[in-house]
């Protein structure tokens, strides 16, 4: 819809293009490439000096700590998003295909409440019921249970996890399987494919970038979230964003926590890439 | 004749690679109805863009009144243009749809709102002044769109297929009205159309595009009866089209040998043949010749019925000939009375030479 | 065969209500416990109390936390929807080389994890010298928050007659005017719906606000702080505040969009 592909200089044009160019330029693109030079620079007497040294990542990469937290954290992350996966797709199929479109809208209308209320109260509500005295354990108390220890647990960090995750997955999960045509569901139970093969070998496939792109979400979100690791899961040892908070938080040591950052992204985008192909690649 | 009111020259609009209109060269005169017509994609539309200056020509010039139009904006010119679409504003009232060219122009409101009342009553919408357009029915938005195109009085109207969102009944009533109005007003209505009943029922004089470039320009009935090549007998009405090389030429009269046979045809006087060449020729469906005993003499054709089409009082027959091709023939329903169609016998066409029209290449 | 057809469809909305329990239990708990007496809220419960909300009534850190994040989340929505406007607009109208690098500079951000962000905002910010500033926090919220803002536009000039403007062009509108009478009242209830959600993910946003935000800190800050302190049942009160402002806004934002698909429809 160009008027003119002559004229060069558009005052319309780039009076709606350039605020996004410029925004992020500076404060999207900057902030992060600053990040990824300042792990060159060097901290004396508390006070960053620009520089341009290994010392950082030799002396984050050389000690058995990172790896530990580092393995720990994309441990959490994957055993995190294989749980919200399970948990998410019983209920996106059920609000695929067994409720009206009506009920599926407020369905999806309720996952997103959670996005606006504050994921620190929900937390931290979670820490008051799972605690040893907390309401979970004196209801269990009553039929002579307990009490379970679930805070300062991979549990506990999981339930935060979820707690952060879980809406989102199943509202991704929801709208990959309403879009997949009917009839070809229809198709395999009326060629014998029984119900629970039908969700495998054709309900799963044709949703399958959907499901991996609710996966990947699932996976960033918790890899990155300092929350539940800290709150519920004890932080003992702590996984990488919380290493970047103390790193940052205590000892001014900012170029040691843009070294855990930059490693964080390049195994996220490592990830998201790889999942992204693994979505678009198409059957052979 | 006055000075024409529009003149491309050797305009030529390319997106990229893909040439939309080439080196076209038209004239429009004042008052005049033109209809420009064509498949999709032949570059009616984007004709009429250019001369709305929503495009702007990659080579050549357009003329409005005179003047140089290629760098002046769309907003600067007076070329308001009715929208397939329509794009009514929604969430204007009628009225105030009508108004927004006035308001652009930068007129007060009273007199603004005594011109677009004025132009809804013309075009007998005085009670829907005031609704919302999206309460208002299919025609009533075609004559919003038309009111808020023609009150600022200008001297070219651009329509772009403003009826095909129409029913049926609708777009020959439509096509009444716009004729009268274009009358009354006696500006120059551009009409694009895919549609050969619209163009043909409505314009002065019809323009036919194809693969951007002007295939024939005429009034209606010269179009019909003497297409200028086989693009324009293909896509205008029915026409059997037959290829051949010329095995004789006396004066004016040629003998063409085709696949199906040979047949006589006048040459025009323009152009001229020696053994060998090859021609085209069309023979309009409703000029053909049905029996079911043969006429003898020249132009006739065997055939068997493939199908028939029932429209009325006018039955097109499918036909193929002995070599496979095909022929169409429209009758009217009451000659075929005497006609056995149903017992699979051989049917004989025929017409005479000088209904066989020859074509340019 | 019908028994287990039957059997299916009750575990499956069981199911789902179980995990709809799971998901607003926290929320609900927590608006439970602000009103409850006791200071580690346990079964049965304590007495009905406003306590907790006079302790926060009472203390002035807590004000001037909400007087901030009210100031950063206007500012923010305003910026943001501002930013989202235009890189919406440009994304409908025009077509341009390096367009997919464009969009995807715009839409970047919330795949970022906030940590990274909040720690390469904070290092930025010192680096130019303005770090722990009011208007710190606001540009980082606006980073983070214009991608949303630009979806819910793009969706509403989505449904935009691609003709609309060009028509108004056609009547004698410069593209300026254009843009005023007919590109912005048409936006307008996605706009606002857009002022609302950027406005309600600024007001919740608590990790890169931590990082940049000094001492002027937001309410998700306070609460983080007493949070980390001990349990401490303001928390419940001050999450109840936020998630009262947070609905509101959203509700506004989501109530305006199905008016206008109604009001689209028959269109």
């Amino acid at each position: 819809m160009t008027i003119d592909p002559k004229r060069r200089f558009d005052p319309y044009a780039l009076t709606w293009r350039m605020p996004i160019i410029v925004w992020q330029v500076l404060f999207f693109i900057g902030p992060l490439v600053f990040m990824i030079a300042m792990t060159f620079f060097l901290v004396k007497n508390y006070r960053m000096h620009e520089a341009f040294e290994m010392k950082n990542w030799i002396k984050m990469l050389g000690r058995g700590f990172f790896w530990d937290s580092y393995f720990l954290t994309l441990g959490l992350a994957t055993l995190s998003t294989l749980c919200a996966t399970i948990i998410a797709f019983p209920a996106a199929y059920a609000l695929s295909f067994k409720v009206s479109a009506n009920i599926r809208r407020w369905a999806i209308f309720f996952l997103i409440i959670p996005f606006f209320t504050s994921y620190l109260v929900r937390t931290f509500s979670w820490y008051v019921i799972l605690a040893e005295s907390g309401p979970i354990n004196a209801m269990l108390a009553y039929i002579g249970l307990g009490p379970y220890t679930m805070l300062n647990t991979k549990f506990g960090t999981m339930v935060g996890y979820m707690t952060l995750t879980l809406p989102l997955v199943v509202i991704l999960q929801t709208v990959s399987l309403a879009s997949i045509d009917r009839s070809l569901i229809e198709a395999a139970h009326n060629l014998g494919c029984g119900r629970v093969r039908t969700v495998f070998t054709v309900i799963v496939p044709l949703a399958k970038t959907g499901l991996i792109i609710a996966a990947v979400f699932c996976f960033i979100l918790s890899f990155g979230d300092f929350v539940a690791p800290y709150y519920l899961g004890g932080s003992k040892p702590p996984t990488l964003p919380i290493m970047i908070i103390d790193t940052t938080k205590s000892g001014q040591q900012w170029p040691r926590a843009a070294v855990v950052a930059v490693m964080m992204m390049v195994t996220l985008f490592t990830v998201a890439f790889a999942a992204i192909m693994v979505a678009y690649r198409k059957k052979t | 004749m006055s000075d024409p009111l529009v003149v491309f020259e050797n305009v030529v609009k390319r997106f990229g690679e893909f040439v939309a209109v080439e080196k076209m060269n038209l004239d429009i005169q004042q008052g005049e109805f033109l209809a420009l017509m064509g498949p999709s994609g032949c570059g009616k539309t984007t004709t009429l863009r250019m001369l709305a200056g929503l495009e702007q020509p990659s080579e050549g010039e357009i003329r409005l009144a005179g003047q140089v139009m290629n760098d002046v904006k769309p907003h600067e010119r007076d070329t308001p243009l009715v929208w397939q679409s329509l794009a009514l504003f929604p969430f204007l009232n009628a009225r105030e749809n009508v108004e927004f060219g006035l308001k652009m122009r930068g007129l007060d409101a009273a007199s603004r709102k005594a011109k677009a009342l004025n132009w809804l009553d013309r075009l007998g919408l005085a009670d829907f002044a005031e609704r919302p357009v999206d309460q208002l029915s299919g025609g009533q938005r075609q004559r919003v769109a038309l009111a808020r195109a023609l009150v600022t009085e200008p001297q070219i109207l651009l329509l772009d297929e403003p009826l095909s969102a129409l029913d049926a009944h609708l777009v020959i009533r439509m096509q009444g009205e716009l004729t009268k109005l274009q009358r009354e007003l006696g500006i120059t209505f551009v009409y694009v159309t895919h549609s050969q009943s619209e163009a043909f029922a409505m314009a002065d004089r019809v323009v036919i595009m194809g693969d951007g470039v002007i295939a024939q320009t005429g009034a209606a009935r010269e179009i019909y009866r003497a297409p200028a090549n086989r693009f324009v007998a293909e896509f205008v009405g029915r026409n059997n089209i037959l290829a051949g090389k010329v095995t004789s030429q006396v004066k004016t009269a040629a003998t063409i040998e085709t696949p199906a046979g040979k047949f006589k045809v006048n040459i025009p006087k323009a152009r001229s043949f020696s053994r060998g060449d090859r021609l085209s020729f069309a023979i309009s469906a409703d000029l053909v010749h049905l029996s079911d005993k043969n006429p003898r003499g020249d132009n006739v054709v065997p055939c068997t019925l493939i199908s028939e089409e029932f429209v009325g009082s006018v039955i097109t027959l499918f036909l193929e000939s002995a070599d496979g091709t095909e022929f169409k023939a429209q009758i009217q329903e009451r000659e075929l009375a005497d006609i056995d169609l149903k017992s699979g016998s051989t049917l004989y066409l025929s017409w005479p030479a000088a209904s066989a029209h020859v074509l340019e290449d | 065969m019908m028994d287990s057809e039957r059997a299916i469809k009750w575990f499956l909305r069981g199911y789902v209500v179980c995990l709809f329990v799971f998901v607003f239990l926290p929320i609900i708990a927590s608006m439970v416990f602000s009103f409850n007496s006791q200071r580690f809220p346990t079964v049965p419960l304590g007495t009905f109390t406003w306590h907790w909300y006079e302790t926060i009534w009472q203390d002035p850190d807590v004000w001037d936390a909400i007087k901030t994040s009210i100031i950063v989340s206007s500012c923010t929505s305003v910026l943001a929807t501002f930013i989202g406007f235009c890189t919406a607009y440009t994304d409908y109208r025009y077509s341009f080389r390096f367009k997919g690098a464009f969009l995807a500079l715009a839409l970047l951000p919330p795949t970022i994890p906030l940590i990274i962000m909040a720690l390469a905002m904070l290092a930025w910010f010192a680096r130019i010298g303005a770090s722990g500033e009011i208007w710190s926090v606001i540009i980082a919220h606006t980073v983070l928050t214009a991608p949303f803002a630009m979806a819910v536009i793009r969706l509403r000039l989505n449904q935009i007659d691609p003709n609309l403007e060009s028509a108004a062009w056609n009547l004698g509108a410069s593209e300026w005017t254009a843009m005023r009478e007919i590109i912005l009242p048409f936006a307008k209830p996605a706009i606002v719906s857009a002022l609302c959600l950027t406005a309600a993910v600024s007001f919740d946003e608590f990790a890169v606000a931590w990082f940049v935000s000094g001492l002027n800190k937001t309410v998700p800050v306070i609460i983080l702080e007493i949070v980390t302190g001990n349990i401490d049942p303001q928390v419940n009160a001050i999450g109840t505040f936020v998630f009262i402002t947070s609905m509101t806004l959203v509700i506004i934002a989501q109530i305006l969009i199905m008016t206008r698909e109604k009001k689209d429809a028959p269109a």
